[in-house]
């Protein structure tokens, strides 16, 4: 049982749902300046 | 209702009064058509994901999907992992930086305009711009019908008065403001959403006292989970149903890849992208993204599957015995009982918000598509502002008249239809369609009229779902559905989406083994 749920499938779907949350986060500030103009002509 | 109507009636018309004025500013910056229909192409990034998310995030994701949390479990975190995972990083990198940079240089303006100039041909942009206007309000009934529904109890107007009301006063600032408009009230609402549901979060884990103490207490529960639900595969609210169960059909299939999947392909959210001045405003919109939609869906489904320890300990009842049996009224009722008066109406505006800032973008789609796609595709009319405007009125009233009619059976499937049917159609033909270097309209041709059609078949005389309360297979074949279980529970979008891909990709090496000249220059 981990902070209450015996199931570990839930538990990683909160860890994952956390985690890509945070790799949303990551990801906009490594790249906060990358990508001006570039209208793929 | 816990606070009284003086107060909330004060408080909705406070919150529609700045709406306006903030459509109002979107209208005084509306100065061409292409501000009107894609923001000038020069939004912010903040609010290119409040709008994202709150486009995203309709009435339905919070009180319907939040009450089958409650009846369900917390299985549903799985389609939170792919609303950010799907949603938001996958669309945003992978397709929302090569969308904007085609759609700058194709000087496309809407989903089907996109299409029609990648693949060079008018008739995608018809079948694009009709799927639209056929579908599209069909979910746009069901936001109407959510909202009128809130608004019926809420400021005491009888039902058909709230959902003309509704209608009319989101289509204003629609009409008037444009995509702009759209976006600036998206971002004020959004804003509204993340405080309701943070502060939904903390009083929720306050009530059960804390996430270990609300979570194993609810562990405990699955004794009294349902015979009904037990008997289909449901083994606790903090445990994954049996897998190969109806019940984990419905979760993974319908809930979690039809709506997971379904919103890569939606032309109300592929328009944001094209909104953005540069990669660069992308990039940063997708670390408020992200976090958002965490604290939309993930808020929802933790806080639906928790009120059962509330009901529990208050009255003896789980979720759905509280409420009668109503999925919906779950997560009212947990509010209305279990949260202080002040929240009961912040929540409200959280969801007066969530309705309101997804029909203004359906309003804008449909209109645009009518009218840019369909109506007046290669004329001059296409561009014309009036026509635009007229276009979201046409459609404003269609929906209207269609929420009025709809039998309520059809509509509370009407967001999962509406979902799969833009993959199933869409998906495929949109992917190859920004990467491939010379894309193949036949391939494209084919993928999407095949995705629709057997997504019709199989929501119509397969899916038991869809094809009980639309009653086509019993009519012509004298039952509900065509085959048994499990096919009853596997969502259209399982079948027809890898359909239509497998169809675009066959079709598009075919073509490209005869066909290499490139068809974007």
């Amino acid at each position: 049982m981990l902070f209450g749920i015996p199931d570990l499938q839930i538990v990683l779907g909160y860890g994952l749902s956390i985690g890509l949350a945070l790799a949303c986060i990551v990801y906009g500030w490594l790249y906060w300046n990358e990508g001006d103009g570039g209208n793929g002509s | 209702m816990a606070v009284n109507t003086l107060t909330m009636t004060a408080l909705v018309l406070l919150y529609l009064a700045a709406t306006l004025v903030i459509g109002y500013l979107g209208y005084r910056k509306t100065k061409s058509t292409e501000d009107y229909l894609v923001a000038g192409r020069c939004s912010h990034p903040v609010i290119i994901a409040l709008s994202y998310g709150a486009t995203f995030i309709s009435t339905s994701a919070i009180i319907g999907f939040g009450g089958q949390a409650a009846n369900l479990g917390m299985s549903l975190i799985w389609l939170t992992v792919l609303n950010i995972g799907v949603g938001i990083l996958l669309a945003f990198v992978l397709f929302g930086k090569k969308t904007r940079e085609i759609g700058h240089r194709l000087s496309a303006v809407t989903f089907p305009d996109l299409m029609c100039k990648i693949y060079k041909s008018p008739v995608l942009q018809y079948i694009a711009g009709f799927i639209i206007v056929i579908s599209m309000p069909l979910y746009t009934a069901a936001i109407l019908i959510g909202g009128a529904r809130f608004i019926e109890p809420t400021l005491g107007i009888d039902y058909t008065t709230s959902l003309i009301l509704f209608a009319v006063i989101t289509a204003v600032y629609v009409v008037f403001g444009g995509l702009i408009a759209v976006m600036y009230t998206d971002a004020f609402q959004g804003t509204i959403m993340l405080i309701g549901m943070t502060v939904l979060l903390a009083l929720t884990l306050v009530v059960v006292g804390g996430w270990t103490a609300g979570a194993t207490a609810l562990t405990n529960m699955a004794d009294l989970v349902p015979t009904a639900l037990a008997g289909q595969g449901m083994t606790g609210w903090t445990t994954m149903p049996e897998l190969g169960s109806p019940i984990w059909f419905t979760v993974i299939t319908t809930l979690v890849l039809g709506v997971g999947i379904g919103v890569l392909a939606q032309p109300q959210l592929v328009v944001r992208f094209m909104t953005a001045k540069d990669n660069k405003s992308l990039n940063r919109a997708i670390l408020v993204g992200g976090p958002f939609i965490l604290m939309m869906t993930g808020v929802a489904f933790t806080v639906g599957a928790l009120s059962n320890v509330y009901f529990y300990q208050t009255s003896g009842k789980i979720a759905i015995d509280a409420a009668g049996g109503n999925v919906d009224a779950i997560m009212p009722l947990f509010i209305n009982q279990a949260m202080p008066e002040i929240f009961v109406v912040i929540f409200m505006l959280t969801l007066l918000s969530a309705a309101m800032s997804t029909l203004s973008a359906l309003y804008h789609a449909m209109g645009t598509a009518l009218i840019c796609d369909l109506w007046g595709r290669g004329r001059e009319c296409a561009l014309s502002l009036k026509a635009h405007q007229a276009g979201i009125v046409i459609m404003m009233v269609l929906s209207t008249i269609l929420a009025l009619l709809m039998p309520i059976s059809i509509i509370a499937r009407a967001t999962v239809m509406f979902m799969g049917l833009c993959a199933c159609a869409f998906l495929p033909a949109f992917a190859v369609g920004v990467y491939a270097k010379a894309p193949s309209t036949k391939a494209a041709l084919w993928s999407m009229v095949t995705g629709a059609v057997v997504w019709f078949v199989w929501t119509a005389f397969v899916h038991a779902a869809e094809a009980k309360p639309l009653g086509l297979c019993q009519a012509l074949f004298g039952k509900v559905t065509l085959l048994g279980a499990p096919w009853t529970a596997v969502d259209p979008i399982v079948i027809a989406l890898p359909i239509s891909l497998i169809v675009m990709v066959v079709m598009q090496v075919q073509a490209g083994k005869t066909q290499p000249a490139p068809a974007i220059a």
